[in-house]
This record gives C-alpha cells, structure tokens and sequence, in this order.
C-alpha cells in the first residue's frame, strides 16, 4: 500500500514538473531572445543597444477595432522582426515583411512607410490565421477546426491531397483584399475579378444565390460562401460536385485549373457583409431584385453556337457529341419545338414544363432569338433505322437502356419518364394513347412530339418494340366502360367547393393539398403522384380520361379505382371541375414566374 | 502541580515553544499511537469527524467497493477547484466566450491544463459515478436500510450528468452548440410540457445568449449548490445507515448465549433511533478509521489525480470552430453520455428519448421498494439476486451498446458506418 502510494505521488510530481516546464518555457521567449541578440549586433546606436539589452520577452499584440470584430493578433510576439528592415535577409518567423509600391508602400528619406499600417491593420485582417494563438499550430491555423488558416500558406491536414498543393499562393489572400477593395476591376485582385466574371460566364448565376449578384434557387445560397466553407472544400465542390452530396446534379463544369484558382477565391471573398459594406448596404443588396445583366454574346451567322458554347449549355444539356448528363438532348431540338416554344421556355423554363429544373438565364433578349434560332436549325434527323436504333438514339436518355424510365437524366426531370417494364400500366391503355404519346408529346412534361421527325409507322414499330422488348406483354382488350366524353357536372360554385372538399379529403395523402403532387406519400410511390396544377398537361387530357382514372384508377401506378370507395360520378364530376378551375388556362400568370 | 501554580514562561522561553504552541493549538493532540487517542482524534478532528471511529473491514476491501464512491468525491473535489479557476477567465458571451477559450489554450498560464483537467475529470465523473451505481446494484447494497441513500444516489447520477450537459456548452464552439442543440430538443419530445421545458432551459426557442448564460448559471452556482447538499445526505446517511454493506455475519455466539451481560448506557447516542456504527468494546470485525481508512482514502486521491493529470498532459480538450449557426456538422451529435438516447430518439422520438429513459429512472427510483428480500447482500453476483442482477445487467448493456452504436457507428445523416 505504502509503495503504491508513494508511486502515485512520484506520478503527481513528474507531471507536474512537466506542466511547470511546458508553461514557463515557450517557443516565442526563445524568438524573441535571439531577435534581441541579433538586433544588438546589427545596430549602430549605441541606446538601442542599451535599449534591447534591457528587453525581456513578453507577449506582444495589436488590437485591431476598424475592420469588423475586434481581432487580438499577437502574431508579432514570433514575427518580431517584421518591421524592422533590417532582418530582409532573415529566415522566418525573424523576418522583414515585404514591402512593395503594388501595395501603396512608400520610399521616402531612405525609409519605407507603409500604406497598411500593422498598429491598424494587425496581421490577420490580410493573412488569416488565428492571431490570439501563441503555438504555430494553433495560431497559422493548421488544427483543423481553425476556419480560415494562413491564406495561401497553410493547408490543413484533413485537406484531400490531391487539392492541397493547389491551394497555396499568394493571390488566395486576394480574398481578403477584396472585402475593402469592392470594385469589380480592382487591379490588386484579378483573381476576385476573372472569378466574378466566371460566375456569371459559366452560368452559376442561374442556379445559385449571391445577395446583390443574383438570385437562383436551386443551388446552395454563396452569399456568405467564403465564411461558411474553406478553400479546400470550396474547391472540391467545384471540381467534384458530388463529392459531398450523393443526390447534388450540379453539373462538372471542367474548367481550367486557373478557372478553378479564381472562382475558388472569388467565392472565398463572399462573406455577408464586407469591411467595405455599410449594414444599411448590405439589407439592400439582400432585399433588392438583382436584373441580372449579361453582356450580349457574339454576333453574326455562326452566333447562336458560339453561345451554345460559351454559355454552358452542355455542362447540362447534349447536343452531338457533347453531353452534360443532366438534361435532354438538343440535337434535333429543330424537328421537336418551333421557335416560340423555345423563345417562351427560355425565358421561363416554367412557363412549358412547370417542373422543370432549368434555370431562368437573364441573357438579353437578343441571345434568346439566336439561341432559339440556331436550336430550330438542328433538323437533321438520325439516319433512318430500324426501331431499336431509334429507340437508342432517341428515346434511352430518358427511359433508360433497359425500359425502366431510369435513364441517365430520368433523375432530373419531373413528371419522371415512363416505366415501360410496368406491365400493368402498358397493357391497360389504348394503342391509340400510346402511339398519340409518341407523336404529340405529353404536353408540360419533357416528352417530346416526335411526330415531325417519325412517321406514323415508325411511331408504331416503336411501340411495338417497346412492347416487345421491355413490356414483353400483349396489349389487352379493353371492356367498353360506361365513362361520359364530356363532364356531365356542370361548373359552378357549388361544383367546385365540393370538389374541394372531397379533393381534400380523399386526394391530398399523395396529390398534396396544394394538388401539385407532392404529398406526403409522394416520395414513396413510383411513378410520383401528377402535379394537377400542371396546366399544359391538364389542359390536354379529356374528361373521359380524368374520369377513367380517377374511377377505374390508374394500373401500374398507386392511383386507386375509387368507385370502389364510393365516389359516384357527381363526385368525380365536382373533383374535375375543381381541377380544372385551378388550371384555368395554359400559361396564365400562375407560372410566369417560379 | 496546578495549573495556577506553573510558572508562566517568558522571555526566550516563548519564542522556544512558539512553533509546538502553534502547532499544539491546531492540532489537539499527538499523532495517536493508543486506541483510544486514535478514536480520539476521528472524533475531534473537524475535518475527520465525518468518518466513524472504527469501520468494519469489508469497507476496506478494494475488490468490495472498487473506490468508485471515493474517485466519484475526489473528481468532484477537482472540478471544484479547477473550475473556480475557471471562472476567473471565462465570460458567459457568445461574442467573447470563444476567444475566452482560444486564450485559455494560448496565452494564459496553466490555462491549457486547468481545462483539460476540468474537461476529462468532468467526463470520468459521469462514468464513474455511474459505474458506482452499478456497484451498488450488483452487491445489493441499497437494500434495507439504505433504500433512501440508493434513491439520494440515483438523484446525484441525474444532476451530475446534468452538471456534464451544462458544462458542454459553455466553450461556445461548433462542437458545444450543436450538441446543446440536439440533447435541449431531446427534451423538447417531452408529452404536454416537453416544449415549454425546452423553453425555460434555453430561454428562446434556439440556443444562444440566454441558453449560454442560463448554463453557465446553472453550471456553476446552482447545480454544484445542490450536489454538495446532496453529497452531504448521501455521506450523512452512510452513517446514519449503519456503515458500508457488508454480508451479514453469523450472530456472535458469546453474545448469544448471554454470559456477557450487556450493561445499559445511555449516552448521546442512546437518543439516536435505527441502527449506528458501534463504538466500544463489543467483538465485531471492525478496525479504527486512523489510519486504515484514511490511509486507503489518501491512495484513492493520489490515484485519482495522478491518472487525472496523465491523461490531461496527453489529451488535450476539444475545442473546434467557432459557432456557425448556418453551418450544423453532419451528424450533429449530443455529449456521448446522451447519445444512447439520441440513438434511441433516431427510431422514436417519444419513446427514445422520454419514455424510455423515464421508465428506467423510474425504475431506478422503486428499485429499493420493489425488491425486498434480504438475502445475497454485500456480495458481487451474489447467487440469491441472480434476477435482480440479470434485469440490471441487461438493461446496462443495452444502454452501453446504444452509446456505443451512437458514438461510433453513426455517420452522416445519421446512416450506419463503420468506424473501422
């Protein structure tokens, strides 16, 4: 007992010498000593000499108050020497910092002044880093939690390899520059600049939010990017988009590394509010309706390409042999929408497929014709084939190789394409519908009418083809169904409000109380539930059609025979004037903008 | 010779006995060498006197208790001391609260090391302090007449892991505020008064200013008020209770038989009602406190702060981003203690976190009450309290294999991973 005792109170001692030593002697005492030594022996004046004779080490610090928090930077408690001109020559942390005329730094009576005042600036406001930390770990930020490590020095140790030799240099400081220097062609940050001109060249304007740049939606907002994310994330995300988020369909732009460096900067320098911001500047930009403005793109004959290209198109879209993987295919764009289609959709991808993922681009007016123009040129048709080659060609983006509406974008487009592998659904309908459906299109859906580009038996070997290859089921015979061609349910008010009612209490589990499909058993049902505030679609079905489905239910989906749970046809009658009053007409104001 | 005719000494003689009269008059006696100046001192020293003058010898046996109680005291002593040292540097602000801690890691001297210290010997406290509980349970230990100390036990478990959970928030980085975030809505599932709880502990409906001072509050004035208080009754009624369990010893014969006949006395202690440590010359299987006990107390301590500044010089406390309220790690996890429950929330937000945990304190609480035999008491395992040990047992384990699955198995969103 007595040993072990003793044994433990030998362990308290030891540790506590250790604790003793590790607190008393530090790294910056021994900075500073040598600093005064070499400071003795470089100087000339015999009082600055008795001067740092008389010098202990302590902790040095600038408390800096103009540029947002007060910072506590007690980085010259190490970098003592720097700004004292004599130690150019030395090696770290004893060395002068720089001084350049690019910077403001001025030679005047052999002495250079300058123009960032460490007493007012302190060190981080420019270099980032943690100034109240005494240990070069916790101080240049190499921990990994520090948000925001020396900037372009320092790459922390969780950081993906291949990145971090990217990330070092001096112009990611640039970021820093940026939060007084605002102006958009600032010669001190060409980094900042080509980044912002990037930002809207490459079209993430359109899907992303920056309170007073722009205002998309669809994308994480980057307002206050630079402050939430480090540069190696910042990075990632752009040369790898999926590399945090599975489900993210932000397209692989790839850009130039130097692309890459500058818009990674550019955002590094989005953090809210910056230095040079008032509040009152910053409410306004976060409220105001940013017009995004473009600078028209080329002009002349080949013009409409050349913004194909230049805009980014096909970092979503595919057109010949460049493919996005995220949106449809627009080489034959010409032999399946004619130009006010496309001049409308562009201007409002929501205004033709209200589920649409496309962004509105503010491109001028003018780009829009000639994009229109150029897209209604592509009408040269694939060579003619047999069915499966067409079907490969043409139909596969979307329903997938195997039929099963998983193709490679199916994920991106809303109503989702068909399940031909669904034989229930496949076998209860009309041949009629079907062969409609590849002709006309399914209107306010991405299926497009391929009845310019196929001829009737060509529709109709497709379907075949389809139904043998994936369907593998004959059609059935349909028995004639008592169904009314026109609703017999006159609209009125009464109509609608019962409609309503019953719509509300029978439909909204998967339709969603606002009927735009999304209910709360949505996500679980495949095909989705119809948005039914979907005007171009709904304008196009019948009554008879709405009412086959909503009696006799739909095979192959989720959608019930609800004759069996006691709708009669007055009921079903109300609910089909209550849809269609919600869909009063295609393209009114509801969608114009989204 | 008396008192009136000694000589009062002067001159020299007065600076020759200064240091023994100074000593003499704080300590009263000699270091005892009899048993009666042993019994003497536990009795007249102030700070002694909590103990009895004699404990019986299965309080003394390690394999018995484990120390667990005593290291639970002895953490409590250091966070005490550490975290009034603390308090010196700290400052309840969202806005300075953090640069309170990067100071403390940089530039304040022991500062690194006092919350370092403060940190793990918070930590070890919680599972110590369980781990005694679970000693108390699997020797029968709160069985009459210590069912009121058992529930006084299950009392101070609760306000020390609540202790822990105030604690965790005040460093004010990325790490306490979601963690306060997740374990406060935890609360919030509670039926009827869940959101109002929430409500008064964070004083908004998110974590911030107010939830950061109503923890400090808490944290540092009104939970160590009542656990002290606690501790005294939990202590108190050890005494009072008639010692440390033990097994229960076959009667002494020659007691039984009556040959000795026991005079009656009535001191003090005669006025106490219920059992009490016996003092005399009764045959038990008892040795004096000094220096037994104290010796084994003194162990404990030393032990207890030496692993304490080990593990402390080599680990140092967390400390991560500052707070982004826009920015929440994925997953956002609660201090591991709560984790079990954020496990068990991940599958039913009542039941995981409310009604499950309720029931098991509850079940805590009537343990004493419910199970009434006498038998198998002092003894770890013992065979006559096989159900009683395999219910507590089970529900143990399952508790420590949420924690477990929750610290270490769950990754993003939530998702099983491997830690592997």
């Amino acid at each position: 007992m007595r040993l072990a005792l003793a044994i433990a109170a030998f362990v308290v001692l030891i540790v506590h010498g250790v604790v003793f030593y590790d607190q008393f002697f530090h790294r910056w005492e021994r900075h500073q000593t040598a600093y005064f030594e070499q400071a003795r022996s470089l100087s000339k004046n015999e009082r600055e000499r008795a001067e740092l004779e008389a010098r202990a080490p302590r902790i040095e610090q600038v408390i800096v108050t103009s540029f947002g928090d007060t910072r506590v930077d007690r980085c010259t408690t190490c970098h003592l020497a720097a700004d004292d001109p004599r130690f150019t020559g030395h090696g770290e942390p004893l060395k002068t910092h720089p001084y350049s005329t690019a910077m403001g730094d001025v030679f005047r009576d052999g002495r250079w002044e300058r123009r960032h005042k460490f007493s007012d600036f302190g060190c981080t406001v420019c270099h980032d880093g943690q100034g109240r930390g005494l240990e070069t770990k916790y101080s240049h930020g190499e921990d990994e939690f520090w948000p925001d490590p020396l900037a372009g020095y320092v790459t922390q140790a969780n950081w993906r390899k291949d990145f971090a030799p990217k990330l070092k240099g001096v112009e990611y400081m640039e970021s820093n520059c940026a939060q007084c220097h605002t102006a958009t062609d600032f010669a001190g940050t060409p980094n900042v600049n080509r980044g912002r001109k990037l930002f809207y060249a490459m079209n993430c304007y359109g899907c992303h939010k920056i309170d007073g740049m722009s205002e998309g939606t669809l994308g994480p907002d980057l307002t206050e990017a630079g402050k939430k994310f480090k540069i190696d994330y910042l990075w990632e995300s752009i040369v790898e988009p999926r590399a945090n988020l599975d489900t993210s369909f932000m397209p692989k732009f790839n850009l130039s590394e130097a692309d890459v460096r500058s818009l990674v900067i550019f955002l590094k320098s989005r953090r809210g509010v910056n230095f040079a911001e008032t509040s009152l500047d910053r409410y306004k930009a976060h409220v105001e309706n940013v017009a995004v403005v473009i600078p028209p793109g080329t002009a002349g004959e080949k013009a409409g390409e050349q913004l194909l290209a230049d805009r980014a198109c096909t970092a979503c879209h595919k057109l010949h042999d460049k493919d996005g993987g995220i949106a449809p295919d627009l080489s034959y764009e010409g032999l399946i929408r004619d130009n006010d289609w496309l001049t409308d959709h562009f201007q409002n991808p929501r205004s033709r497929i209200p589920d649409s993922i496309m962004p509105a681009f503010r491109f001028p007016r003018d780009d829009f014709q000639r994009l229109s123009a150029y897209l209604v040129s592509l009408k040269t048709p694939p060579a003619a084939a047999g069915a499966e080659t067409t079907y490969h060609d043409l139909c596969m983006r979307c329903h997938g190789e195997k039929g099963d509406g998983n193709g490679k974008v199916a994920w991106y487009i809303d109503p989702s394409p068909r399940d031909f592998t669904k034989a229930a659904f496949m076998t209860s309908k009309p041949r009629e519908r079907l062969v409609t459906s590849i002709k006309n299109g399914v209107a306010g859906t991405s299926m497009p009418p391929w009845g310019r580009m196929l001829k009737d038996e060509q529709a109709g070997a497709m379907l075949d083809y389809v139904l043998q290859t994936f369907t593998r089921e004959p059609l059935k015979e349909l028995k004639p169904r008592n169904l009314p061609e026109k609703n017999p349910v006159a609209g009125s008010k009464e109509s609608t409000a019962h409609g309503e009612q019953v719509f509300l209490e029978r439909c909204t589990g998967c339709h969603g109380r606002k009927a735009d499909g999304k209910g709360p058993n949505s996500l679980d049902i495949l095909p989705h539930p119809r948005n039914l505030r979907n005007s171009w679609f709904v304008d196009s079905v019948t009554d008879r059609r709405l009412f086959e489905s909503i009696l006799y239910g739909v095979q192959g989906t989720a959608m019930p025979s609800w004759i069996d749970y006691g709708l009669t046809q007055k009921d079903v009658g109300d609910i089909i004037n209550f849809i269609r009053n919600i869909n009063q007409k295609s393209g009114s104001p509801q969608y114009a903008r989204n | 010779m008396s008192d009136a005719t000694k000589e009062t000494p002067g001159g020299l003689a007065v600076l020759r006995e200064l240091p023994s009269n100074v000593w003499n008059s704080i300590f009263r006696g000699p270091l005892p060498s009899t048993d009666l100046e042993r019994s003497s001192t536990s009795f007249t020293n102030f700070f002694l006197h909590i103990h009895p003058v004699k404990v019986n010898r299965n309080t003394l046996r390690p394999a018995y208790t484990l120390g667990l109680g005593l290291i639970s005291l002895f953490l409590f002593l250091i966070l005490v001391v550490t975290g009034v040292l603390l308090m010196f540097y700290y400052v309840p602000s969202t806005t300075q609260a953090y640069d309170r801690m990067l100071d403390l890691r940089g530039t304040v001297a022991f500062g690194i090391f006092l919350r370092n210290m403060h940190r793990w010997s918070a930590h070890g406290m919680v599972a110590i302090v369980f781990l005694h509980m679970c000693r108390v349970f699997l020797t029968g230990a709160y069985k009459k007449p210590r069912e009121f100390n058992w529930v006084l036990g299950v009392v101070l478990l609760l306000v020390t892991l609540f202790l822990s959970f105030t604690g965790y928030l005040l460093p004010w980085d990325q790490l306490a505020f979601w963690a306060i975030t997740v374990g406060t809505s935890i609360a919030g599932y509670a039926p009827l008064i869940g959101k109002q709880m929430q409500f008064v502990l964070l004083g908004d409906t998110t974590v911030g200013q107010e939830a950061l001072l109503r923890f400090y509050v808490l944290h540092v004035a009104v939970l160590p008020a009542v656990l002290v208080l606690l501790i005294a009754v939990h202590f108190w009624r050890i005494r009072k209770d008639g010692g440390l369990s033990r097994p229960e010893k076959p009667a002494d014969p020659v007691a039984a038989t009556g040959i000795v006949k026991m005079r009656k006395v009535y001191g003090l202690q005669g006025f106490v009602r219920g059992p009490f440590t016996k003092v005399g010359n009764v045959p038990d299987d008892s040795v004096y406190s000094w220096p037994n006990l104290l010796m084994s107390e003194l162990f404990v301590f030393v032990l207890t702060v030496s692993v304490i500044l080990v593990v402390s010089l080599m680990f140092n406390a967390p400390l991560e981003q500052p707070v982004n309220v826009m920015h929440p790690p994925n997953p956002a996890k609660a201090p591991w203690y709560f984790l079990g429950l954020q496990e068990m929330v991940s599958y039913s937000a009542f039941w995981g976190g409310i009604g499950i945990p309720g029931i098991m304190v509850g079940l805590l609480l009537v343990t004493p009450y419910i199970d009434r035999g006498t038998k198998g008491v002092g003894k770890w395992f013992a065979k006559e309290r096989l159900m009683a040990n395999t219910i507590f047992l089970t529900l143990v384990t399952l508790n420590i294999i949420f924690i477990v699955i929750g610290t270490f198995f769950r990754g993003p969103n939530w998702t099983l991973v491997s830690p592997f």
